[in-house]
């Protein structure tokens, strides 16, 4: 009889949300998955971006050391399972990629005085390459940040407050990502100069 | 279980509480649905409708190259599968030409739901911006370096010399090309120096549009014989295409549920 009850309980009230923050959790982190996933694919194409740009600009060995060393730190970072609800390594890994977009941020600038380079064919394929994921990595976060504010709304909002402290009082709001990096990943025309 | 209780618990107590309660929830309910409802029309742009291969909202192109483009674009999708539709635009609405593609690819969803083979050419001629929008499954494909050399050696020049129905033809021939499994000849043009090839598919390109009418046309009255044969363009290519539901309106062409992820390449004039 209980059984009976528990099931007609589970199918009833499938309807009225009990569900929702299960279903949005694994949205976000889907999304989530994606953001990964393009900047590890950025993080892919930095060394052959080196190698070329070594070709013709072999002295500009700062502005390539930081890219390389930005590249390394990224790939060398652990995360850690728990990263979307861990404010610390969250942060650690938006500084890191933050330092990768900074670097080939500074990288693209000096290629503008080498002409030679920036007409090699290699070169604007790698270029075409990276715009298009640095896009993909734009695209990528605005879905996760969708995603988490559905969750972290289902978290908050009735009736997924109800839910969560029957069902899921394990679940906890996920990061979000700061507006300054995402600025700074659109290359702004700097008119003073 | 509990929910309810909780719900219940204070009202219950006095009639005349309850009925205020009861109109209160019923106002902030009300609220949230006008709230829910309102968002998104402000948070998105708003999109032009889907009412064909091509949606010429900005009117750069002559009712024959539409009518050239559209059969080659319905050819495209017979031979491979791969939606491509040509989209211009009066104004970006303040998005950069990036952020409206996506959205716009994913709000027609363009290409098959399980293949995402969608693609997008969106021309805004006031914000002088052009941008090949390429879904999630034809990245591999129609790379972002192939987009920036289609871009950059068929659209452009043609843009900055004014002409932009024959910049808009040109693209979308290469992008037929490429999606055709012919991509070769645009991808040796990486190599070869723009301007050189240019003018010798100013001379193909009409041939290839009129073999390319041919073509259909012979299809067309080859199947006129067992079909109800209704004739014209947009017979052939609801019959051809395997959407089903379309969404009435939009003359037999629809997207398929394809999702874009931000691959291509845009460029400005």
């Amino acid at each position: 009889m209980r059984f009976l009850v528990l099931v007609l309980a589970v199918f009833t009230l499938a309807g009225c949300g009990v569900n929702a923050i299960p279903t949005y959790e694994e949205q976000a982190r889907a999304a989530w998955g994606q953001v990964e996933n393009q900047y590890q694919r950025r993080a892919d194409l930095i060394p052959n971006l080196v190698e070329t740009v070594k070709g013709y600009a072999a002295h500009e060995k700062e502005v390539l050391e930081a890219v390389v060393e930005a590249r390394a730190k990224a790939t060398q970072m652990q995360l850690p399972a728990d990263i979307l609800t861990n404010p610390e390594a969250f942060e650690r890994f938006q500084q890191v990629q933050g330092q990768i977009t900074g670097a080939l941020a500074r990288l693209l600038a000096v290629v503008e005085n080498y002409p030679d380079l920036k007409a090699n064919q290699n070169f604007l394929a790698l270029q075409s390459q990276l715009e298009g994921t640095e896009n993909r990595v734009s695209v990528a976060r605005r879905d996760y940040i969708e995603a988490v504010r559905l969750y972290n709304t289902e978290l908050k909002t009735i009736p997924g407050v109800i839910w969560k402290s029957v069902l899921y009082s394990d679940r906890q709001p996920m990061q979000q990502f700061s507006a300054s990096e995402g600025a700074k990943e659109v290359p702004k025309v700097n008119f003073g100069k | 279980m509990r929910m309810m209780a909780a719900q219940r618990g204070q009202p219950a107590n006095l009639a005349s509480w309850r009925h205020g309660a009861l109109s209160r929830l019923l106002a902030a309910l009300l609220a949230l649905i006008a709230f829910a409802a309102a968002v998104p029309a402000v948070a998105a742009p708003v999109f032009p409708p889907l009412t064909g291969r091509i949606v010429d909202g900005a009117d750069l192109l002559g009712p024959d190259i539409e009518a050239a483009l559209t059969a080659r674009l319905s050819a495209l999708e017979d031979k491979t599968g791969d939606q491509l539709v040509i989209v211009t635009l009066p104004s970006l609405q303040g998005e950069t030409i990036e952020e409206f593609g996506v959205a716009l690819g994913r709000h027609w969803a363009i290409g098959e739901k399980d293949k995402n083979n969608g693609v997008l050419l969106i021309v805004a001629p006031n914000e002088r911006k052009v941008r090949i929008e390429v879904g999630y499954g034809l990245e591999g494909v129609l790379t972002d370096a192939l987009t920036r050399v289609i871009i950059e050696t068929s659209i452009l020049p043609h843009f900055r010399a004014g002409d932009m129905a024959a910049g808009v033809a040109e693209g979308a021939k290469d992008i037929v090309a490429v999606l055709s499994g012919a991509g070769e000849e645009v991808a040796q043009r990486m190599v070869a120096p723009p301007s050189a090839s240019d003018d010798v598919f100013d001379t193909i390109f009409p041939i290839l549009i009129f073999i390319m009418i041919v073509i259909v046309i012979v299809i067309i009255i080859r199947n006129g014989g067992t079909g109800s044969g209704s004739g014209g363009w947009s017979s052939s290519s609801s019959s051809g295409s395997s959407w089903g539901s379309s969404s009435g309106s939009s003359g037999g062409f629809s997207g398929g549920g394809g999702s874009f992820g931000g691959g291509g390449s845009s460029g400005s004039w």
